[in-house]
C-alpha cells in the first residue's frame, strides 16, 4: 500500500529545503484543490508555499508537462510518479531539458486513482513503471513485487478484430471529439510551438469537428508521438469525452519497442527512437 | 430574416498596385446586385469583410470615400512574410473581372459630427493611410467641405515607393482647401520632397490645438511617438482619435474574438477615441 | 396546467415528443450521458446529474455550415446552407442550464444584431426542463446557488418535469409549453396531490446546497477591471492551466466562435465552429503580434469576459455555475474560487 501521507511530508519537506537552500528555484508538484479528489498541479516558488504541495491518490497529472514552461538554466525540482519520470527522461533525451537544471523527486506510487471514475489506474492504461526510471530524491519507498502486467495486454481486444472493424472502433471514437485539444495540452511530450494544427498555409488539418479534420489530427499526433510517448495516460484522463486514446499510443509505443529495441524514456543516454539509427534497425516496410 | 453572415457579390473591376514592393493592392468593387447597392450606405473609417469562397475572408477598411459614387475600394497589403496570409494572396493572385463577396459596411465610423466644424489634423504612417483617405476625400469633397475648418494632413512611408495613393496625394498638394505634409524616413535619388519621421513632421508642422481634433493611425511605434507630440500640443484625450485593430472573423460582434475589455472592436469600434482606449485594459 | 405520466411509461412520452418533430434529449454514451438527436425511444436516459457538454449545442451546434460553395475556374458557386426552422423538443435541461439559454439569448439576438441561425432554432425549440433529484446532494463543483438558482426551479422552461413518486410530473410554464402538453395524449392530468408533490419540490430545491458566494454582478465586474494588471495574482490562479479547450466547449454560455472555409478538392463550406478564447492563437493577428501570448493573459480574458464584461455589455454574469468546467478541467481549475479570491483583494 502506498503510504500517501508519508510522501506528502517528505514532498514538502524536501520542496521546503530546496527552495530555502536556493538549489531550485521552482518546485513543481500538487496542491490542494477544491476538494481533495481535486488536487491542482501547483509551482512552489518561496519556502512558504511548500506547506501548500499535497500528494494523494488522486495526484494523477505528470508534472514533466510544465517543464518545457520554463527556459533552460532554470533549477527546477520536479515531482514525478514512475511513467512521469519516463517523460522526464525522454526531454531530456530530446534536448528539450538538462538533467543538471533538475532534481528529480521520484515518487514511487501503486493505486493511483482516476478522478473521474475512482476506479484504479493500472497498466490498462497507463505504463507500467510503478517506481521512477530516474531520481535524485526518493519520496517513498520503492514498492516491488506488484503483478502489473504487460501495459500492451490491454491491446488484445483491439489486435484481434480485423482491421475494419477496427477502423469503425476508432471512427465511431472520434466521432466524439470535440477538438478541445485538452490530450495535447496535457501531454508532455506536445512541446511544439507552433502545433502542426495551427498553421493555415499549409492547413493540414481542417478546425471544424465535422469532416476529416479531427481523424487527421489526431492520427498525425498519434505518428507525431511514436517512439515518443511515455504511457502516462494523461491524454486520455484529460479527454472531457473519455476516447481511449490510451488505446493507439500503447499499440504504436508496442510496435517501436518491436520494431527498435527501445522504449521511450527509458534511459537518458538513448537517443528517440525516431531520430536514430542503428545498424540492427528493422528494415521491415509497412503492411508486412 | 436577414443574415448577416452572407457576403454580397461584388466584381473586381480594378486593381492598382500601389508599392513598389508589389504587396499592397488598391480593389475597385462594384455591386452585382443593384439592391445590394442602395443598402450600402457608410462612412469613412468603416469596414468590410471581403470574401473569397474557399479561402475565408479577411476584415478591411474601406478605403474609398461615400462620395465616390458606383464603387467600393479596399486597399490590402498581401501578409505574412514568407508564407503569405491564405485570404490577401488570394485576393492578391486576382485578376479584373474577377467576382469576390463583401459583407459589411461594419463598425464605427469616423465621428463626422464630432469633427464638424472644427479644425481637423489628419496623421498616417505607412500601410494605415486606408480609413484616412477615405476620411479626407470625405471632407473635401465641394458638398462637405464647409462644415469642417482647416485640414491638415501629414503622411509619412518609409521610402518613397511606399507611399500609398501617389496621384491622389499629388492632386491634394495643389489643393487650397488643406494642408499636405507628405514625408519619407529616408529619400531616393528621385525624392523631392520631405525627409523625416512622422512625430518629427507633426512636431515642425505643430498645428494648434484650439477646435481641433486629430485623427492617428500607424505602426504601434509611429504611434508611440506621435501621441507626446499632440499631448504637448495640448491636445486632449478625447480629441485625439484613432482606429484599433484587432483579429476579427464574424465582423458583427458575435463571435467573441475581438472582445477587449467591455467592447467588441468590430461593432463598438474600429474608432475609439484614446480617452475610451485608455478606459480598456491593456489588452490589444 | 399539470400533467404526469408513470415512470416506467417513459419511452411513451418520448415516442409521442418523436412524433412531433426533432427530439433531443440526454443518452449515455461511452463519453458519459450527453444530449443527442434522438431517433430510438429506448436511448434516453433520465439516469444522470448533468450531461457532460452543455445543451447549447442544440441552438449553437459545434460545427454549423453557413455556405456551400464549389470552386470553379472563375467565380465559385455559392449557396447560403437555408436557416433551420423545424419544430423540436429539447428534454431534460437542469434549471441552471435553462437560465443559460436566457444569458445567449442577451447576446445572440441582442446588440443591434440578429443571429439567424440561433434564433431561428431557438424560435422553434420547446424546452422541457428537469428538476436535480432534491433529495440528492449537489455534485461538489457545483454553484448555481451563487445566482439565485435552485435545483427545481421550473422558471424559464417552457415545461417543467419532476420526478416524483413513480411519476413524471410535467407543469406548463409558457404558452408555448401548455400547448405542447395538451397535444400528448399519452399523459394525464395532475390532480391536487401531484399539485402539491410538484410545489413542495420546488420549495425542497430551494434548500438543496451548493458551492455559493456572495456576488454582486457591478461589484464584480469593477474589481475584476480594478484587478487587471494584477500580474501576481493572475498568474498565480492560473499556474496550472494548460490552455485548451475543454472548459470553454462544455461550458453553457461560451458563444465564441471561428469562420473557416473547409473545401474538399472543389467543394466546401464556409462553417462557423466553436472556439476558444483559451487556445494560443485566438488574438494572433497576421502581422504576427499576439495580444495574449500567454495562458495567464488568456485565462484571465475568459475570467473577465464572463464576470465583469458581459455584466456591462448584457447586464448580467455569463456564467450558471453548473460546474461543468470544473468537472471537465484537466488540472481542476476551479473558476469559482478565483472569482471569489479576486472579490476578495
Amino acid at each position: 500500500m502506498t503510504a500517501f501521507k508519508k510522501i506528502e511530508d517528505n514532498l514538502r519537506k524536501e520542496a521546503k529545503s530546496l527552495l530555502e537552500s536556493g538549489k531550485v528555484t521552482l518546485v513543481l508538484a500538487y496542491a490542494g484543490g477544491f476538494d481533495e479528489k481535486h488536487p491542482v498541479p501547483y509551482v512552489a516558488k518561496a519556502a512558504a508555499d511548500a506547506d501548500r504541495l499535497v500528494f494523494n491518490e488522486y495526484c494523477t497529472h505528470n508534472m514533466a508537462r510544465y517543464l518545457t514552461r520554463y527556459p533552460k538554466g532554470t533549477r527546477i525540482a520536479v515531482a514525478v510518479k514512475g511513467a512521469d519520470s519516463r517523460a522526464v527522461v525522454q526531454l531530456i533525451q530530446e534536448g528539450k531539458v538538462r538533467r543538471d537544471d533538475l532534481v528529480i523527486l521520484g515518487i514511487p506510487a501503486a493505486g493511483m486513482k482516476n478522478q473521474k471514475t475512482g476506479e484504479i489506474i493500472d497498466t490498462r492504461t497507463t505504463g507500467s513503471a510503478i517506481n521512477p526510471v530516474i531520481h535524485d530524491i526518493l519520496l517513498g519507498d520503492e514498492i516491488h513485487g506488484v503483478k502489473a502486467g504487460s501495459p500492451y495486454d490491454v491491446l488484445a481486444e483491439l489486435e484481434g478484430m480485423d482491421k475494419d472493424a477496427r477502423w469503425a472502433f476508432w471512427k465511431k471514437e472520434f466521432e466524439k471529439c470535440i477538438r478541445c485539444y485538452a490530450c495535447r495540452k496535457a501531454c508532455p511530450m506536445c512541446y511544439c510551438d507552433p502545433c502542426f494544427m495551427d498553421a493555415s498555409r499549409p492547413r493540414w488539418a481542417d478546425k471544424s469537428p465535422t469532416g476529416d479534420g479531427t481523424l487527421m489530427y489526431h492520427l498525425t499526433r498519434f505518428y507525431h508521438l511514436a517512439g515518443r510517448c511515455i504511457d502516462c495516460g494523461e491524454c486520455s484522463r484529460a479527454c472531457p469525452v473519455d476516447i481511449p486514446l490510451y488505446l493507439f499510443h500503447k499499440e504504436v509505443a508496442k510496435e517501436c519497442e518491436v520494431m527498435f529495441g527501445q522504449a521511450a524514456g527509458m534511459n537518458i543516454e538513448d537517443k528517440p527512437a525516431m531520430a536514430n539509427y542503428k545498424g540492427e534497425d528493422s528494415d521491415q516496410m509497412l503492411g508486412s | 430574416m436577414e443574415n448577416p453572415y452572407i457576403p454580397m457579390p461584388m466584381n473586381v473591376v480594378q486593381i492598382t498596385t500601389e508599392v513598389d514592393t508589389n504587396d499592397i493592392k488598391t480593389f475597385r468593387l462594384t455591386f452585382v446586385n443593384p439592391e445590394d447597392e442602395k443598402k450600402f450606405k457608410y462612412l469613412p473609417g468603416q469596414f468590410g469583410e471581403l470574401s473569397i469562397f474557399g479561402k475565408g475572408e479577411s476584415p478591411i477598411g474601406i478605403a474609398s470615400s461615400p462620395t465616390d459614387p458606383g464603387y467600393v475600394e479596399f486597399t490590402v497589403q498581401r501578409t505574412g512574410t514568407l508564407v503569405g496570409g491564405l485570404v490577401t494572396t488570394a485576393l492578391h493572385d486576382l485578376e479584373e473581372g474577377a467576382q469576390i463577396g463583401l459583407r459589411g459596411p461594419l463598425g464605427n465610423s469616423w465621428p463626422i459630427d464630432f469633427l464638424a466644424g472644427k479644425n481637423v489634423v489628419v496623421v498616417g504612417g505607412g500601410f494605415a493611410f486606408t480609413t484616412l483617405r477615405s476620411l479626407i476625400n470625405y471632407m473635401i469633397h465641394p458638398e462637405n467641405r464647409k462644415r469642417f475648418g482647416d485640414i491638415t494632413v501629414v503622411y509619412g512611408a518609409r521610402t518613397p515607393g511606399l507611399l500609398l495613393y501617389k496621384d491622389e496625394m499629388a492632386a491634394w498638394q495643389k489643393r487650397k482647401d488643406l494642408v499636405m505634409h507628405v514625408t519619407v524616413d529616408r529619400g531616393d535619388a528621385n525624392w523631392k520632397g520631405r525627409e523625416g519621421f512622422v512625430p518629427t513632421v507633426c512636431k515642425e508642422v505643430a498645428p494648434s490645438a484650439k477646435n481641433a481634433v486629430t485623427v492617428i493611425c500607424g505602426p504601434p511605434i509611429m504611434i508611440k511617438f506621435t501621441l507626446p507630440v499632440f499631448f504637448d500640443l495640448g491636445f486632449s484625450r478625447e480629441n485625439i482619435l484613432t482606429s484599433l485593430e484587432m483579429r476579427m472573423k464574424c465582423g458583427i460582434g458575435k463571435c467573441g474574438r475581438c472582445n477587449v475589455g467591455n467592447k467588441y472592436v468590430c461593432k463598438d469600434g474600429p474608432v475609439f477615441s484614446l480617452a475610451q482606449l485608455e478606459q480598456l485594459p491593456r489588452d490589444y | 396546467m399539470l400533467k404526469k405520466i408513470a415512470i416506467d411509461q417513459f419511452s411513451e412520452l418520448v415516442k409521442a415528443l418523436l412524433e412531433q418533430g426533432l427530439l433531443y434529449a440526454p443518452v449515455k454514451g461511452t463519453d458519459g450521458v450527453n444530449f443527442r438527436a434522438i431517433q430510438n425511444p429506448a436511448d434516453v436516459t433520465l439516469d444522470y446529474y448533468n450531461t457532460v457538454l452543455s445543451p447549447k449545442a442544440v441552438f449553437f451546434p459545434q460545427s454549423e455550415d453557413l455556405i456551400r460553395y464549389r470552386i470553379k475556374k472563375d467565380t465559385p458557386e455559392a449557396q447560403p446552407v437555408p436557416l433551420e426552422n423545424r419544430p423540436a423538443v429539447i428534454l431534460g435541461v437542469r434549471p441552471c442550464d435553462v437560465r443559460s439559454f436566457e444569458i445567449m439569448d442577451r447576446h445572440f439576438l441582442g446588440a443591434g444584431v440578429i443571429d439567424p441561425y440561433w434564433k431561428s432554432k431557438r424560435d422553434s425549440t420547446t424546452v422541457i426542463g428537469f428538476a436535480f433529484d432534491v433529495n440528492a446532494a449537489a455534485d461538489p463543483a457545483d454553484f448555481y446557488n451563487t445566482f439565485g438558482y435552485g435545483a427545481a426551479d421550473p422558471e424559464g422552461s417552457d415545461v417543467f418535469m419532476i420526478r416524483a413518486d413513480g411519476n413524471l410530473l410535467l407543469r406548463g410554464m409558457t404558452d408555448r409549453g401548455e400547448k405542447l402538453l395538451a397535444s400528448l395524449g399519452c399523459l394525464q392530468a395532475g390532480d391536487a396531490r401531484d399539485e402539491k408533490a410538484f410545489d413542495e419540490t420546488v420549495k425542497k430545491g430551494k434548500a438543496v446546497r451548493t458551492r455559493s458566494a456572495e456576488i454582486n454582478d457591478k461589484e464584480i465586474a469593477k474589481k475584476l477591471v480594478d484587478i487587471f494588471d494584477n500580474g501576481e495574482f493572475w498568474q498565480k490562479v492560473t499556474m496550472a492551466c494548460i490552455a485548451c479547450g475543454a472548459c470553454t466547449f462544455v461550458c453553457p454560455t461560451c458563444y465564441c466562435f471561428d469562420i473557416s472555409d473547409e473545401t474538399l478538392f472543389k467543394e466546401g463550406a464556409r462553417k462557423r465552429f466553436w472556439d476558444a478564447c483559451t487556445f494560443t492563437d485566438f488574438t494572433l493577428e497576421a502581422s504576427g503580434h499576439n495580444p495574449r501570448p500567454r495562458i495567464f493573459q488568456r485565462y484571465r480574458q475568459k475570467v473577465c469576459h464572463k464576470y465583469s464584461y458581459h455584466v456591462d455589455k448584457y447586464g448580467c454574469i455569463s456564467c450558471v455555475g453548473c460546474g461543468r468546467c470544473i468537472r471537465s478541467c484537466p488540472v481542476n481549475i476551479d473558476i469559482f474560487g478565483i472569482v471569489v479570491e479576486a472579490g476578495k483583494l
